[in-house]
């Protein structure tokens, strides 16, 4: 064995013996961060529990009650567009949260415009379910119901009977709107941008560059949907009539 | 026969296809020229020349460049290609046609068009054309068309709404219709008024088609003020009569489906300039608020809730209507900021028209949250406007709205943290909501766990997608197997001869059998292997029956030979003493070739 070969064994080597453990430690190192935070926040000091808060979800720990926990410590703060904002990050992955959707719609109460956000109309009636299931959830869902469809299939060429044929045409059918509902979730939630106004007042141009016209305006805490973005400036719409341009640093999504 | 191979140098193959690449160009080079030609050589500023420049003898030339003519206005019209063979010389050109409206009166020469083909200038001729005024306007009365135009006022005030009208009298049907009406946007904005207006109209005994568009001018500059003339372009259809004057049917047969009975002529009809003076707005009177705001306006203001909590919302609208500059209104929110928080909306326009003047209505909204409880008042909202009917100013102002601001429980310093009473969430039983907040922070650690959608769970979702998949290929195929084995009797019989002959030839090898029952056996062995491989019932078959079966199936030559050999060397020792290690012997050679057997199969 020559001495590079040796070299990559041991690294692999070393990499399977303590990477667990690091990743272990960031865990336990993030836990302790949690704590400290909730703990500053009990104290009302909130600007410290933000810090830390925001300190986490820099360093990709993604968890839905670090966004909720975040958004009510700006709401204390009087932050009310950053504590929306951190509210609609945290339904993403707590769709069916009761404590985050009354904490949304007291802030939203509170601000100015009273925006509540875009619904997807036809396509939500029609997948009422799709709302309250997260995009890992229907991954999830839509493993289960494979798993059981070509189970199922399985059954059906051993037994070839009607009852095995019914059972077969069920779980295609739970599968393929399962297929389609995970589709169309992760499509919106990458696609379709929710933002939330930052600022107190923010002007909506007709297009990119402030010495244009004012279209409309809003205030903190809006909740707008964000269609496009070119360099400083973000196109955001509220409905179909009601679109314009805003400065980037104004919104938060 | 000799056959003499012989080189063609390559400068002749050079030059014949240099000679075929240049031979349409250079066919007629003696030939080439250019002519240019008009329909009319006099004419009026309401007409238009037909301009044609001809390129004879070239096949597919460019476009001649023609002179500048800056008395016209050029448009290419087309071009128009001829072919003529006369006793096998063959005659090409093509003719560009091009419309020349003339902008100005006057003796003009339109001067040569110019060719440039390989590097050789051609020319065309030059031609001369005379251009003169129409026929004085009194005159109309006999004319197939003419056009007129109106504005509403000479000497309007700066921002009056003046209203220019454009009209087509016309006799016979036009087509093609282009109408042009310049304004200089320094000097006015313009707003339109609708689509244009058709009527009929009996003008000395004459009965015309009349075509009326409007548009109304806002001056925007006090002096003097020019609408320059308006052009409009069309193309009168005249209908011939032919010799069918007395026939009933010549209506019909005059009809452009039947043939050519109309005849097009194009026609560019200009009208007069207006020279306008603009007023100043007079100083007299003049209020303290007043916006440029001229015509006639009316303005009304209506109030969402007229009894609110303090922290609650109510909406005032503000309407003004009516003809003029409305388009130019705004409203200062400063008015009634005193005592309330003002979020202005964005203003809506209506336009409409009255009569003959454009105006519409211009609604404002405001949203008002009052500072503190108690009886307020929306002071009246005033509007001034000139009118330039009675050349004098007028101030209009809304009613004053009394409002009552209920003082609530709610907390003058609106926290959004601290409780916030509403009266409505009572629930009717004695109970009632003395204030809202927001639900505590989650705490439980184990709910902390990261939730982001990670490489790894990529790799499980997509090994929960596709192995099921994989299970249910293999599954459905071992399946498949063994329903076939069950239901098919000659596949059976075909899967399982490889594995029953090696079984009995095993069992075979290891008894102690005699000489002569050992190569019956092995004799039946091969012979049912053969029967189940091929189906065929029963074993009493000869080795000659075996090689015509084996053929039959397309069996390799040799390994037929060398069955029909096996087998007949097992009957012949069925009579012939033989020696254990030769039953061995035969033991492989059997198990060797059936192997062999078993590729091929």
């Amino acid at each position: 064995m020559t001495t590079q070969k040796q070299i990559i064994l041991f690294t692999a080597i070393f990499i399977c013996l303590f990477l667990p453990v690091t990743i272990e430690a960031q865990r336990e190192d993030a836990l302790v961060k949690i704590v400290q935070a909730n703990e500053y926040y009990h104290e009302k000091d909130y600007q410290a529990a933000v810090k830390i808060f925001e300190n986490l979800i820099e360093q990709d720990q993604t968890n839905g009650y670090l966004y909720y926990n975040l958004g009510n410590a700006y709401m204390r703060l009087g932050k009310i567009g950053h504590a929306i904002l951190n509210y609609l990050r945290a339904k993403q992955l707590l769709p069916r949260n009761e404590n985050l959707d009354a904490n949304l719609r007291f802030a939203i109460t509170q601000t100015v415009d009273q925006l509540y956000p875009p619904q997807m109309g036809f396509l939500y009636e029609f997948l009422f379910w799709i709302e309250s299931i997260s995009v890992s959830e229907h991954f999830r869902l839509l493993i289960i119901f494979n798993v059981i469809f070509w189970f199922v299939s399985i059954g059906f060429l051993y037994y070839r009977n009607s009852s095995w044929n019914i059972l077969k045409n069920i779980s295609m059918g739970i599968l393929l709107l399962t297929f389609i509902s995970t589709g169309i979730k992760y499509y919106l939630q990458a696609e379709h941008k929710t933002g939330v106004v930052l600022k107190n007042k923010v002007d909506i141009k007709s297009d990119r560059g402030i010495q244009n016209v004012t279209l409309f305006q809003l205030h903190e805490g809006a909740i707008i949907s964000v269609n496009q973005e070119e360099a400083n400036w973000v196109n955001v719409s509220l409905d179909k009539d009601k679109s314009g341009w805003i400065q980037k640093k104004s919104i938060g999504y | 026969m000799n056959h003499t191979k012989t080189r063609i140098p390559s400068g002749v193959i050079l030059s014949a296809l240099l000679f075929c690449v240049l031979f349409p160009h250079i066919l007629f080079s003696e030939d080439i020229r250019i002519s240019a030609s008009v329909d009319k050589n006099q004419l009026t500023l309401e007409d238009s020349i037909e301009y044609s420049v001809t390129v004879h003898d070239v096949r597919n030339p460019s476009k001649p460049k023609l002179a500048p003519l800056p008395d016209f206005q050029v448009r290419s019209i087309g071009t128009q290609s001829s072919t003529q063979i006369f006793n096998s010389d063959m005659r090409t050109s093509i003719t560009h046609k091009y419309m020349l409206i003339p902008k100005n009166t006057g003796q003009f020469i339109i001067g040569s068009a110019i060719l440039n083909l390989s590097g050789t200038v051609y020319k065309s001729n030059s031609i001369t054309v005379t251009v003169k005024t129409p026929e004085p306007r009194k005159s109309n009365k006999n004319k197939n068309v003419y056009t007129e135009t109106s504005i509403s006022k000479m000497d309007p005030y700066v921002n009056e709404q003046l209203v220019y009208t454009f009209k087509l009298f016309r006799r016979l049907e036009a087509r093609n219709l282009n109408l042009n009406r310049p304004y200089d946007e320094s000097l006015f904005r313009k707003e339109n008024m609708g689509k244009a207006k058709r009527y009929s109209k009996i003008i000395n005994g004459i009965s015309y088609d009349v075509e009326e568009i409007s548009m109304a001018l806002f001056p925007l500059k006090v002096g003097k003020a020019i609408i320059p003339p308006s052009m409009l372009e069309l193309d009168l259809i005249f209908r011939t009569q032919g010799n069918r004057q007395g026939d009933p049917f010549a209506r019909f047969f005059n009809d452009p489906f039947f043939g050519g009975t109309t005849q097009s002529v194009h026609k560019v009809l200009t009208t007069k300039q207006i020279d306008l003076n603009i007023r100043r707005l007079p100083e007299e009177g003049k209020p303290y608020k007043f916006k440029n705001l001229v015509g006639r306006f009316s303005i009304s203001a209506e109030l969402g809730k007229t009894s609110l909590e303090l922290g609650d919302t109510t909406t005032l609208t503000v309407t003004v209507s009516g003809t003029g500059n409305i388009l130019d209104v705004t409203l200062d929110s400063h008015d009634f900021q005193g005592g309330f928080k003002v979020y202005p909306d964005q203003p809506t326009f209506k336009q409409t028209i009255h009569g003959n003047q454009i105006g519409g209505e211009k609604t404002f909204k405001f949203a008002l949250v009052p500072y503190s409880a108690g009886d307020k008042t929306i002071p009246p909202i005033t509007l001034s406007y000139f009118d330039p009917e009675k050349s004098k100013y007028n101030t209009i102002s809304t009613n004053r709205i009394p409002l009552k601001v209920k003082p609530g429980t709610k907390d003058d310093k609106l926290n959004l943290v601290q409780p916030k009473p509403e009266s409505s969430q009572r629930n009717g039983s004695s109970v009632s909501i003395l204030a809202r907040d927001i639900l505590p922070i989650h705490t439980q650690l184990k709910d902390f766990e990261s939730m982001a959608f990670n490489n790894t769970d990529r790799v499980i979702y997509i090994i929960g997608i596709v192995t099921p998949i994989l299970i249910y290929i293999f599954a459905s195929g071992y399946i498949r197997y063994n329903h076939r084995i069950k239901d098919d009797i000659s596949y059976s019989r075909r899967q399982q001869a490889h594995n029953i002959a090696k079984k009995k030839l095993n069992q075979l090898s290891s008894s102690d059998t005699e000489p002569k029952d050992f190569v019956r056996a092995l004799s039946q062995i091969i012979r049912e292997y053969i029967g189940n491989k091929l189906n065929l019932q029963g074993t009493a078959f000869t080795s000659i029956e075996v090689e015509k079966k084996l053929t039959e199936n397309y069996f390799e030559q040799k390994k037929i030979i060398a069955v029909r050999k096996l087998l007949e060397k097992c009957e012949s020792m069925q009579y012939t003493p033989v020696s254990i290690s030769k039953n061995s012997q035969l033991i492989d050679e059997s198990v060797d070739l059936l192997n062999e057997l078993e590729k091929q199969v």
